[in-house]
């Protein structure tokens, strides 16, 4: 019996020779079957530009790296479209290529902070200070009146101050919105090592940050923090 | 579940990332417990002030500068 489909192999759905017209091409998510055509590596990634610039500034926290990082990025990326892995998400693909050519190349001339040993503060108890403001409050909630006092640049700063192994994966998951799996994917990392690099990461933005809010006087400083850390 | 218990998956279960059953144990616990509620709170807040804040417009030039490079590499490779 002849096979079914021809040496050719059957066309791809939408992103064959077939579909001329990049313009009129619908901003989609690539998670279908068909095999990546390099012609419409465009239309279907660069949708994403905005998000990967805002990724790469993020990552190297300098505007003209970040251009940088992300011209190559897209570069690479075209370059490896035609073998990328359908099925897979195009644009988790992206924020890979990104977060590798950062550690390959921009990450290696920059030194980032020492980590710092600020887990010993309970996180429970900087809750418990947090929620300590209640007193003062009425239809506000506490936490986003330290929130709304603390500034873009004291937030930013508190991000940078996080070493690369645990921002990332705090970005990737509370900003970007990918999932432990996809995060997992993107850093090449196991997905347990993720959720373990998450939890401090986030224990430690959140403890900057209540400090940053005690030296604004906004909250009153505990004095002997309970340890409830593991 | 107790509170170390929801102390420990707070976050998993903000990403959606517990099982069915697990997520209903946390909401109940949450329902019931004001200090815990208030926990999860304060997260809440942080990481949308974190995203919000995170924010970068695309500078309209490197969309320009991006399909130009592809363009001279198609235009290379052929």
């Amino acid at each position: 019996m002849a096979p079914r489909h021809a040496a050719s192999g059957p066309e791809p759905l939408g992103v064959g020779p077939g579909a001329k017209s990049q313009h009129e091409c619908p901003r989609v998510a690539v998670t279908s079957r068909a095999v990546a055509n390099q012609e419409d590596f465009e239309v279907l990634a660069m949708q994403y530009a905005g998000e990967i610039y805002a990724h790469a500034l993020r990552l190297t926290s300098d505007k003209a790296d970040a251009e940088d990082l992300v011209q190559e990025t897209f570069l690479k990326g075209y370059r490896g479209f035609a073998g990328f892995e359908s099925g897979s998400n195009l644009r988790a693909w992206l924020y890979r290529i990104a977060t590798n050519s950062y550690i390959n190349g921009y990450r290696a001339k920059k030194r980032r902070p020492e980590t710092r040993d600020i887990d010993s503060m309970g996180e429970w108890a900087l809750h418990q200070r947090i929620g300590g403001l209640e007193k003062a409050a009425s239809d506000v909630t506490p936490e986003s009146i330290v929130m709304e006092s603390i500034t873009d640049a004291a937030v930013k700063a508190a991000l940078d101050a996080l070493p690369d192994d645990f921002k990332q994966p705090v970005l990737l998951a509370d900003v970007d919105g990918f999932s432990y799996r996809e995060i997992a994917e993107i850093l090449d990392i196991p997905i347990g090592t993720v959720m373990s690099r998450l939890s401090r990461g986030r224990k430690r933005l959140e403890v900057a940050l209540f400090s940053l809010a005690v030296e604004r006087g906004l909250v009153e400083p505990n004095p002997e923090p309970e340890s409830v850390s593991v | 579940m107790n509170c170390y218990e929801i102390r420990e998956q707070i976050y998993s279960y903000m990403d959606g990332e517990l099982t069915l059953w697990r997520m209903r144990a946390v909401s109940i616990h949450l329902s019931e417990c004001p200090p815990c509620a208030s926990g999860m709170e304060f997260k809440v807040v942080l990481r949308a002030s974190v995203a919000q804040r995170s924010a970068e417009a695309l500078p309209s030039e490197l969309q320009g500068r991006i399909l130009a490079l592809i363009a001279a590499e198609r235009s290379g490779a052929e």
